[in-house]
């Protein structure tokens, strides 16, 4: 009688578990006839009870997913708990559920007499999480098709979105960026003007713009960032070569100004001397012994106007070839030969030594004419420049390392030189002249630097008075 | 009268002797084409030799006119107190007419090329002097 209502008494938890349970519960034997089913399953099948009991379950399956509910119930009755999801439409339902089943073997007197088949409705659930990843995909796909950089930051300074256009241009995975603090991560940035700007935006809450130089990248970039609840979105695209051309035509427009200065003060000199000699001429008498030397003078500033005229040409010309002229890879030692070949008589005259190491197979990239107007500035300003003391010696040296890539040619002679302190800045410039005698006009070395310029090399100068002058060149 | 003539230009030397001698504006004419040997026959003149007017041309290589002021300024020569100076160029900038302004040693910028008209203030300027000195 005790054992009995104690069986009675389980029987009936088991019937209200297994009725209440609002996961779907079927009870199947081996064959997969359907022994028992709870209100929940038959909901699930929208049948009702008697309509299932008896049959195979895979009455209301459709045929693909018959083979695998089979194939499922097999492996439980081989005494093992089985689990899987499965997207199902029942036959005989309106609509499609995604389920996880648990089938549970049912174990009586040492082997398995049917398994229990647990089956969790989780269409919602999964629903919603596919609409979660939808979602992020479509706010990547979005971060991923603007061309900017891309980035978003969490009221902690940490990074939370990062788009493959800042991994290229920061040149840094996102593995690196991710959770981590912008502060961590771009240390030496700190006192600069990102983060100050990024903290002005965060705390004001008004949207930033703003252009800044990024050092650890050597790049300029043109950066928005647009505080919201979340923190701070920032866009930002590398703007170097547009501040580089802006530079570029700010400094052109300076040298061109200075340019019109020069140029017309060299022109007003010869000319206010054609203005005084005219207004002497016109009152004098042409038999005043004077009257021919003022001729003569009259006759040299027209030259010298001219020669200006033609300075100009030159330099214009050249300014015009500059983006014209294609570089080549020119042989540095024969172009100096045929300078040296040209000034030969001069530098016989003079008693000259010259001494050339050049590597024969040494080429430079640049342009030939160039060359040959550097080095022809360059030999003649040592001959005209020497010094009365000593004979002159000219040395041009030249050497090209594998790894610089740089070759640094040197030209150097023991002439009279100049007060480097004294000429400053003003040694390549137009119309500047560091010697009285002999007279020059100040063009050859403003040349050499226009020509170094086009080539994209450098050129530096020392000199010492009375001692020489050394000029090195670094070219390409 | 003596005047001092430093100009880098021959044509502008040979200019401005012939004028100053038509106008007969000075006994003395002593002109430099460089700007140091200028500079070192106004440093170590003797008193009687001492110009009253200065005209200097600015755009000279080595040592430009600006220099040589400085240089006038730097050493304090208290003899060229009485020495009119007159900055003399074919330059148009204006900030060289401001330099000009603001440098107490000069009197004057004056544009090239001289003339009779510019000699005969500078005569009357040099003379108001001579009569206030003596």
């Amino acid at each position: 009688m005790q054992d009995d209502s104690q069986l009675v008494e389980e029987e009936q938890r088991f019937r209200s578990l297994f009725d209440n349970n609002p996961d779907s519960v079927l009870f199947q034997n081996e064959q997969s006839t359907i022994l028992d089913a709870n209100p929940a399953s038959l909901e699930l099948l929208n049948r009702r009870k008697e309509e299932i009991l008896g049959r195979p379950l895979s009455d209301f399956l459709p045929p693909d997913k018959a083979v695998l509910f089979q194939q499922k119930l097999e492996e439980a009755f081989t005494g093992h708990k089985v689990q899987f999801e499965v997207e199902v439409h029942f036959l005989g339902t309106p609509a499609p559920k995604v389920l996880d089943i648990i089938k549970v073997p049912l174990w009586v007197d040492g082997h398995v007499a049917g398994v229990h088949m647990v089956g969790r409705d989780i269409t919602a659930i999964t629903a919603s999480r596919s609409l979660v990843l939808e979602q992020a995909k479509k706010l990547n796909t979005i971060f991923e098709s603007i061309t900017d950089a891309f980035f978003l930051l969490d009221k902690e300074w940490k990074f939370t979105a990062v788009n493959s256009e800042v991994e290229r241009l920061l040149n840094i995975s996102r593995q690196e960026l991710l959770g981590r603090s912008i502060r961590e991560v771009f240390v030496s940035e700190i006192t600069g003007q990102f983060y100050r700007q990024y903290r002005q935006a965060m705390l004001t809450g008004e949207a930033v713009h703003f252009e800044a130089f990024f050092e650890p990248r050597q790049m300029w970039l043109e950066v928005k960032a647009f505080p919201s609840e979340e923190g701070l979105s920032v866009y930002f695209s590398d703007v170097t070569d547009k501040v580089k051309a802006h530079e570029e035509l700010y400094r052109q427009n300076k040298d061109l100004q200075q340019f019109a200065y020069v140029v017309s003060h060299n022109f007003r000199a010869p000319l206010t001397n054609m203005l005084g000699l005219v207004e002497l001429l016109t009152s004098m008498d042409k038999q005043q012994p004077q009257y021919d030397e003022l001729l003569q003078h009259l006759r040299r500033s027209t030259e010298q106007l001219d020669i200006v005229m033609r300075d100009m040409n030159t330099i214009l010309t050249i300014r015009d070839q500059r983006d014209v002229a294609q570089p080549e890879q020119v042989p540095l030692a024969e172009v100096v030969e045929q300078v040296l070949e040209n000034l030969q008589e001069m530098l016989q005259q003079c008693g000259a030594e010259v001494k050339l190491a050049i590597p024969a197979e040494l080429r430079v990239r640049g342009n030939r004419a160039y060359l040959y107007s550097i080095f022809f500035n360059l030999v003649s300003n040592a001959i005209k420049y020497r010094s009365a003391e000593r004979p002159l010696l000219v040395e041009i040296s030249a050497t090209k390392d594998m790894s610089a890539s740089e070759a640094v040619i040197i030209v150097r002679d023991n002439g009279i030189g100049f007060d480097l302190k004294r000429a400053g800045t003003d040694v390549f410039k137009l119309y500047k002249r560091f010697h009285s005698q002999p007279a020059g006009r100040g063009l050859g070395l403003y040349l050499v630097k226009n020509h170094v310029d086009a080539m994209r090399g450098r050129i530096e100068v020392q000199s010492e008075v009375n001692a020489g002058t050394r000029f090195t060149l670094y070219l390409s | 009268m003596h005047i001092v003539l430093i100009d880098d230009d021959s044509t502008s030397i040979f200019l401005m002797r012939l004028l100053l001698q038509r106008e007969e504006f000075a006994d003395t004419i002593t002109a430099f084409q460089s700007p140091e040997e200028a500079l070192s026959f106004l440093q170590n003149v003797e008193a009687e030799k001492i110009p009253q007017v200065i005209l200097l041309d600015l755009n000279m290589p080595v040592m430009s006119g600006w220099d040589l002021l400085d240089a006038l300024t730097l050493k304090g020569n208290t003899q060229l107190n009485h020495c009119r100076i007159y900055i003399l160029t074919s330059s148009l900038a204006q900030a060289d007419r401001i330099r000009a302004e603001e440098n107490p040693l000069v009197t004057r910028l004056i544009h090239k090329p001289l003339d009779k008209l510019e000699l005969a203030v500078i005569k009357a300027e040099t003379k108001g002097d001579f009569e206030s000195y003596n």
